[in-house]
């Protein structure tokens, strides 16, 4: 599950809503630092630190271009969200199945339980008990 | 589109019998993991498995709320995951319909995913989030 750590990354990083209005910034256009700053009550080492956790989560990717360093949004980052996401359906799923084998088990033990109780409630019947001799 | 995992399932046992598969420590150690869960509100508990990088294989609940035998809500969280596990049970006929709603993480994804998609999305984007889109929509 080293994906989980990633997805829960990436949740964590989701979480602020700062950081999803880069992302949304990010969504129509590759954007510079100073861009992102606009609309934004925020200095530029805080924005440069929200980047940051983006980028360390997965969901940005920044390259340079002369004195200016552009950050592009990656998409990849939120369908691997999605593969988790599919990744934790399916372990529920298969603890769901796992609690109808429960039941099922728990329900034969008891039926078991039950006819070994009536079986030697019949071994204690002194006539099951002589038939049982006499056939010995 | 979906938000969150919403499973539902169907047994052929009464709701009753299903309730105390949920609500004793020793049913789910079976078919869950295993836990010191007593079903107590307010009763903070762990369940353990596996550590992989970046999860010490520890996921800590409370329960929040108790309802029986229809309605069980467990915070859930392992590292910075915070959510809930939402257990709903329903007589059907002799059976039980049991629904499982995890909810809290995928929803905030999500939202932005669809205000980005409402705001105009650059075609290749858009060709790379049809999978998020289209994929669990009922």
């Amino acid at each position: 599950m080293n994906d989980g750590a990633v997805a829960a990354d990436r949740f964590a990083a989701l979480a602020d809503p700062t950081r999803r209005h880069l992302l949304e910034q990010l969504a129509t256009a590759d954007r510079a630092v100073t861009e992102l700053m606009a609309g934004l009550a925020m200095s530029q080492p805080a924005v440069s630190q929200h980047l940051r956790v983006l980028r360390d989560a997965g969901l940005v990717t920044a390259r340079k271009d002369g004195r200016h360093r552009y950050y592009q949004l990656r998409p990849a980052g939120l369908t691997e969200l999605r593969d988790w996401i599919d990744q934790l359906e399916r372990f529920w799923q298969g603890r769901l199945a796992a609690l109808g084998d429960y039941l099922h088990n728990t329900e034969l033990h008891n039926t078991e339980l039950h006819n070994t109780e009536l079986h030697s409630a019949e071994r204690h019947n002194p006539r099951d008990q002589a038939e049982d001799e006499n056939r010995h | 589109m979906r938000t969150d995992i919403d499973l539902s399932a169907s047994y052929p046992f009464p709701p009753e019998r299903v309730w105390a598969a949920l609500t004793s420590s020793e049913a789910l150690g079976t078919w869950l993991m295993p836990n010191d869960f007593a079903p107590v509100k307010g009763h903070r508990f762990t369940f353990r498995t596996k550590p992989a990088p970046g999860f010490d294989g520890i996921v800590h609940c409370e329960v929040l709320e108790l309802d029986p035998p229809r309605r069980m809500v467990w915070s859930w969280a392992g590292g910075p995951l915070d959510t809930t596990v939402t257990f709903t049970l329903e007589p059907a006929g002799e059976g039980t319909h049991l629904r499982l709603q995890h909810e809290g993480f995928h929803g905030l994804a999500a939202q932005l995913v669809r205000r980005i998609m409402a705001n105009g999305w650059p075609r290749i984007l858009r060709r790379h989030l049809a999978g998020w889109l289209a994929g669990k929509t009922p």
